[in-house]
């Protein structure tokens, strides 16, 4: 290739050197010129200014560097101690504890619905318990506060709760009852029994005085609901005191009581009757009224001797009358016995009994 | 003279006929932003453009204010680096 600028380069360095500079500053200016014509448009564009904010926001978006702060100058862990209310019991829960609250509370999932059925169910059945059961579940209910579910835990296992998990436990513990069992008798399934064999003759008296106990013919176990227990009769009761005390063991304290109720009730008229009734009836459950018939029932043909006593010298009319009242009065103050032994009960004196009954003779 | 003008096009006409100005023209955008050269030109350029207001702004006042500061801003390495390779690409094709 040949170059027409070779001869006239090599003479003189410095107007080679000129030439150099010259091209350089040519291309400086091409650049300067390109800058221009951006700035240019941008401005005509309007959007030269755009990246431009005044002092006061800057100042109040700046970013904040300090130690437990975010670039916002918020505190970042502050949901920690938050807490909800719970829109169904009103109540303020740990933010982090309210959906597993929020499920129980509205009986959401299976087990927490079947909990909420019984619940419901037994509200309705018995009116009176209802508030004890609530403070109960106030009691048991860990959803409050991380310390009460952190004690919670470590109780585990003597605290009845409503997981499947926990119930499991306690039905596990039913089976080897130990001695233990005549001083919580409440704390255990009512289906379940106690075996007998392993208990010592003093655990079997505190437990016969306080419970049914009679021995079940399939399970071989004692019943441990209480002494009015509607499934056994005062006859099974009083055979299982008999062979596991012996002869010398106390009466059932039930048969006493009867006996002097009657001896004061009898002579009485229909109206005191009632009124017995009446005030007892609202403190009767269904189980109290219908253990207390049996008992009576009981205590009816164990005396005949009385009975017939005192409807021989009866007049016609007032036969009926009395009998019911019997039956009716014996099971109201038997109750009344059995249920609580503050309660006052309306007492006769002797004089107006044996007045009334020369009367009637 | 008439020499010297001729051998200044034949100059010119080599560089862009080779495609080595476009080259240059390219190296020292480059070198000009990485070196904030081009972000000063732009804050100058503001300071020109607020004191004759947004509406009256020309390309050519911009060119006349900006030009001198724009040469005079350029950094030594990059004026060296460039004069180096025009010094080069000339022996390069003048010597052969």
């Amino acid at each position: 290739m040949k170059m027409e600028d070779m001869p006239l380069s090599g003479p003189d360095n410095t107007r080679l050197e000129a030439l150099v500079h010259d091209i350089y500053s040519e291309l400086v200016e091409d650049a300067c010129l390109g800058l221009c014509f951006e700035v240019h448009r941008a401005v005509k564009q309007g959007s030269f200014f755009l990246d431009e904010t005044d002092q006061e926001s800057m100042k109040e978006f700046e970013i904040v560097d300090q130690p437990g702060v975010d670039i916002f100058g918020q505190v970042y862990n502050q949901w920690k101690n938050k807490e909800c209310e719970c829109p169904n019991c009103k109540r303020l829960i740990a933010a982090s504890r309210f959906a597993p609250h929020l499920e129980k509370c509205l009986g959401m999932g299976r087990n927490s619905s079947r909990i909420a059925n019984r619940r419901l169910a037994t509200n309705n059945n018995m009116s009176k318990s209802e508030s004890d059961q609530e403070d109960n579940d106030d009691l048991n209910d860990n959803d409050w506060s991380y310390g009460a579910e952190k004690k919670a835990k470590k109780r585990k296992s003597d605290k009845n709760q409503n997981s499947p998990r926990r119930s499991k436990s306690l039905k596990h513990k039913n089976g080897e009852l130990g001695g233990s069992v005549s001083s919580e008798p409440y704390k255990y399934n009512y289906n379940t029994g106690i075996s007998y064999e392993t208990l010592g003759p003093d655990d079997v008296r505190s437990l016969l005085t306080t419970q049914c106990g009679v021995i079940s013919e399939h399970t071989k176990k004692m019943c441990t609901r209480s002494q009015r227990c509607p499934q056994h009769t005062d006859e099974q009761r009083r055979a299982v005191r008999l062979f596991l005390l012996g002869p010398s063991a106390p009466s059932l304290p039930d048969a006493d009581a009867v006996v002097e109720s009657d001896s004061f009730d009898i002579p009485d008229g229909q109206t005191l009757m009632s009124r017995l009734q009446w005030e007892d009836s609202p403190d009767i459950s269904p189980t109290d009224s219908a253990s207390s018939k049996a008992s009576t029932n009981h205590s009816d043909s164990r005396r005949p001797k009385k009975k017939k006593t005192t409807s021989l010298g009866l007049n016609s009319g007032g036969i009926g009358g009395i009998g019911g009242s019997l039956s009716g009065g014996s099971s109201s103050s038997q109750s009344n016995i059995s249920l609580s032994t503050k309660k006052k009960r309306p007492k006769l004196s002797a004089p107006s009994i044996t007045s009334i009954y020369d009367d009637l003779n | 003279m008439s020499k010297d003008s001729q051998m200044r096009a034949a100059i010119n006409q080599k560089l862009i006929e080779m495609g080595e100005r476009e080259r240059l023209k390219e190296l020292l955008r480059a070198k000009l932003v990485e070196c904030g050269w081009k972000d000063q030109l732009k804050a100058h350029c503001k300071d020109v453009i607020k004191e004759k207001g947004l509406e009256h702004v020309t390309v050519e006042d911009l060119v006349t204010e900006v030009t001198p500061k724009g040469r005079a801003l350029v950094p030594d390495s990059v004026k060296k680096e460039l004069l180096q390779r025009i010094r080069a690409f000339l022996a390069q094709h003048a010597t052969l």
